[in-house]
């Protein structure tokens, strides 16, 4: 391969240029706009803008300085909608990639602050405000280039570390010598004041279709065929538009592979899929043999714990069938739920190894009695339905009832909604007494059967 | 007008204080209150369904006159918060100013059950000529660690607004409330009252009650007007004449039978059936754990097995309610009970 085989890919193909890259659909509130042309425009207006206030400032800083100070004027600002703009979308999809070629098709430098750079109030203002008010001495020889500040990762500004950032480039956004443009994955309620200045556009994920095209360019290019179709179908399916995401599991896989175990490299670097979940769950029951194999198995997989014991809880019953070995399975379970209640209350993490063990090893060889279970059993999704939560109808028909008589909403279900049962039950005219005294429609008259 | 209305409990419910049966020292002191024109926040003790908030709500009513309506507030704690509620309380927490060390710049939030449904009550100022406002907080022991926020609301507003806190629990309330306010303890209502007021329904729907059968009625309600009530209306589907035989038969038909079904698939040991009706039940009730088990608990008792056996039932529910209390899923908690009982039957 070529010298520059142990730069990442990622870096290797980042578009040079806006022509060359697939655009990401764009919205602004709900409107599809066209991002490059946006872009463009946004930050042509801003140096056009910025001229014309600088112009007016220079004036009223000399009157400022003839006149005595309580009648200084006010400066000129931009707005500060025209000054910046935030770009919000899942990772991956070339939010920093596009600014970059964006400032290489206008010629400009990016001045970039992370999530890498502490970003308090103070180390902000430093590095910006090098960039943003000097103009250096050799600007009266060359044109240097201009500027463009790209903070990237906004919604990374949290704890005590970034303390006072969020009003820093507030600040920032005010006085303002170059645009500027924000990148951020998702919504962040700190965040908030920022949104109420600065325009916000959504940046969606690239569609499959212009992924394979990608995919296949890159594959070409770096002169690789031992990919089958189906496993770039793969890459790209569970990475659901993440494109650097695809392109660096390309690398992976390319980089360790010897032809055979492509689809098994696929899967060790898949992430967080139900597919996962249900090979542990049978693997669980099925195949191990002593605690070791169960720990082992917890410890390599990814999936939230979480969500694992419930998976647990829920298909218990199909793989264990006495009743002592499902008692004693529950015993270690209820344990390891309790423990679990402990360490999330309390913080106690150093009990997280008596609940894998526990829910994990536990429950699996409780089986005493019974083989384990062979062939294919189904796995079940576990419920998530809160125990307590009202449905629409019931909601509605209890503000019915207690708009006649004043009791409590779960008074309503565990005490007179039976009786009303019952009373209408016995005959039709009852019922139909109690539906027209409360008003009640065909739905409702449902939940009195 | 109120003869339109088809279920009897409402139709007699009582609307002045007077007329409540049977529980003659409390609404006493209730007007000894209301002639006053002034009271401490008060608590309300009792057992289930005797009319604590009734109670409440009239004496509300006679207390504040015509500015009722607009002062008084009916809160359920047991209830929980909308998501909408939650999102309205999360943006209303404020960052601290006063507060150094490493509470300095922090975000303080209230619980946010008090964060929105009593705070924005409690902080209004009275309306009309009434002296203050009151606000009636029902199942107040549910609260739990939320109590300790009513402390200081019950301090720096207990001038504006007065609290009549509602439980059916006193030791599950911190002694820091109690303290606070005056108990009123609640009563079932004593046999005398409890006949005379059915014999008058019985006069007005033109029944033939024996006062035999009124007895049973007292012994099976428990004294509770309401319960007793519904029973009487039912039975009287079949007829203007009741006896102590349909009595009994509607009560057993009345009692809530999915439990005890619950215990007889359990005792057979299919557990995946008990788990399927288990959750059944808890989504047509609406139980939480703590009520599921105490429920189990009642129907279990009366069971015709050998105390020893019964022992050990106990402690198989009271070790599941145990675990339950840190356990952060109920259902795992309440399987485990089942499957236990599914073992227990095979052992007997």
């Amino acid at each position: 391969m070529c010298a520059e085989s142990n730069i990442p890919w990622v870096e290797k193909y980042r578009p040079k240029s806006i022509k060359e890259m697939a655009l990401p659909t764009a919205k602004v509130e709900g409107h599809r706009v066209d991002l490059a042309e946006e872009l463009r425009s946004f930050v042509k207006t801003f140096f056009l803008e910025i001229k014309k206030i600088n112009k007016a400032n220079k004036n009223t800083r000399g009157y400022n300085r003839t006149v005595g100070e309580k009648e200084q004027k006010e400066e000129a600002k931009l707005d500060s909608k025209k000054a910046a703009i935030l770009l919000e979308g899942p990772p991956g999809i070339g939010k920093t990639s596009i600014i970059y070629a964006l400032a290489n098709d206008l010629n400009m430098e990016v001045v970039e602050t992370n999530a890498s750079d502490t970003r308090t109030k103070d180390s902000l203002q430093k590095k910006l405000n090098e960039t943003t008010k000097s103009h250096g001495i050799m600007d009266f020889i060359v044109q240097s280039k201009q500027k463009l500040i790209l903070i990237d990762e906004v919604d990374g500004i949290y704890g005590t570390k970034d303390r006072g950032a969020v009003p820093a480039i507030i600040n920032l956004v005010e006085d303002t010598q170059f645009p500027i443009i924000m990148c951020s994955n998702e919504y962040k309620q700190n965040l908030q004041p920022l949104y109420n200045v600065i325009r916000r556009f959504e940046i969606h994920p690239l569609s499959e279709e212009e992924i394979h095209k990608i995919t296949k360019h890159i594959l070409t290019k770096e002169n690789i065929s031992i990919l089958k179709p189906e496993e770039l179908d793969l890459v790209i399916k569970k990475n659901s538009g993440d494109l650097r995401g695809i392109i660096n599991d390309l690398q992976g896989i390319i980089q360790g592979s010897n032809e055979n175990n492509n689809k098994e490299l696929i899967f060790s670097l898949n992430r967080d899929t139900t597919e996962e979940i249900f090979t542990i769950i049978r693997d669980l029951f099925q195949k191990v043999n002593n605690l070791k194999e169960a720990r082992d198995l917890t410890n390599k997989s990814d999936v939230d714990y979480n969500f694992l014991y419930q998976w647990v809880n829920e298909n218990l019953p199909t793989f264990l069938t006495f009743n002592e070995d499902l008692a004693q399975a529950y015993e270690n379970l209820s344990i390891a739920d309790e423990i679990f209640g402990r360490i999330r209350k309390n913080m106690y993490w150093g009990l997280l190894p008596y609940f894998y063990d526990l829910f994990a090893g536990g429950v699996a060889l409780s089986r005493k009695r019974s083989p384990p279970t062979k062939g294919f059993r189904r796995v079940v999704f576990p419920r998530f339905s809160r125990s307590g939560a009202l449905t629409a109808a019931e909601k509605d028909f209890i503000e019915k009832i207690t708009n006649k008589y004043e009791i409590s909403p779960f008074e309503v279900i565990q005490d007179f909604l039976p009786f009303l049962k019952r009373l209408s039950s016995s005959s039709r005219k009852e019922l139909k007494r109690i539906s027209e005294w409360l008003d009640l429609d065909a739905k409702e008259k449902k939940l009195l059967k | 007008m109120s003869t339109d209305i088809p279920i009897w409990r409402i139709k007699y419910l009582p609307s002045k204080l007077k007329e409540i049966c049977g529980k003659k020292k409390c609404i006493e002191r209730l007007e000894e209150i209301i002639k006053e024109k002034n009271f401490p926040h008060l608590l309300f003790v009792g057992a289930e369904g005797i009319g604590k908030t009734l109670i409440a709500r009239l004496f509300t009513k006679e207390f504040l006159g015509e500015n009722h309506d607009t002062n008084t507030k009916l809160v359920y704690a047991d209830v929980p918060l909308t998501e909408e509620e939650r999102k309205l309380a999360k943006s209303e927490a404020y960052v601290s100013t006063s507060k150094i060390g490493s509470m300095a710049g922090k975000k303080i939030t209230t619980p946010a059950f008090i964060q929105v449904k009593v705070k924005p009550f409690v902080q209004l100022k009275v309306l009309g000529g009434a002296p203050f406002k009151i606000l009636i907080v029902k199942n107040f022991d549910v609260l739990g660690d939320n109590q300790q926020g009513f402390r200081r609301l019950m301090e720096t507003y207990g001038s504006n607004c007065r609290m009549i806190l509602i439980t059916t629990r006193i030791s599950r309330i911190i002694d820091p409330i109690i303290s606070r306010c005056q108990i009123f303890l609640i009563s079932q209502s004593d046999f005398v009252s409890f006949s005379h007021l059915l014999k008058t329904i019985a006069n007005k729907e033109s029944l033939e009650l024996t006062d035999e059968v009124i007895e049973i009625l007292y012994r099976i309600s428990d004294g509770k007007i309401a319960k007793a009530i519904d029973l009487l209306q039912l039975c009287c589907i079949s007829g203007n004449i009741i006896s102590s035989n349909s009595l009994y038969e509607f009560v057993n038909t009345f009692k809530n039978d999915q439990i005890r079904k619950l215990i007889e698939i359990c005792f057979e040991g299919a557990f995946s059936k008990a788990r399927t009706l288990m959750r059944d039940i808890i989504k047509d009730y609406k139980f939480n754990t703590r009520q599921f088990f105490s429920h189990l608990m009642d129907e279990l008792i009366n069971l015709p097995l050998s105390r020893f056996e019964l022992i050990k039932l106990i402690n198989i529910i009271a070790d599941a309610d145990f675990r339950a209390i840190d356990g952060r899923d109920g259902d795992i908690q309440i399987s485990s009970l089942l499957s236990k009982l599914c073992l227990f039957s095979e052992k007997m």
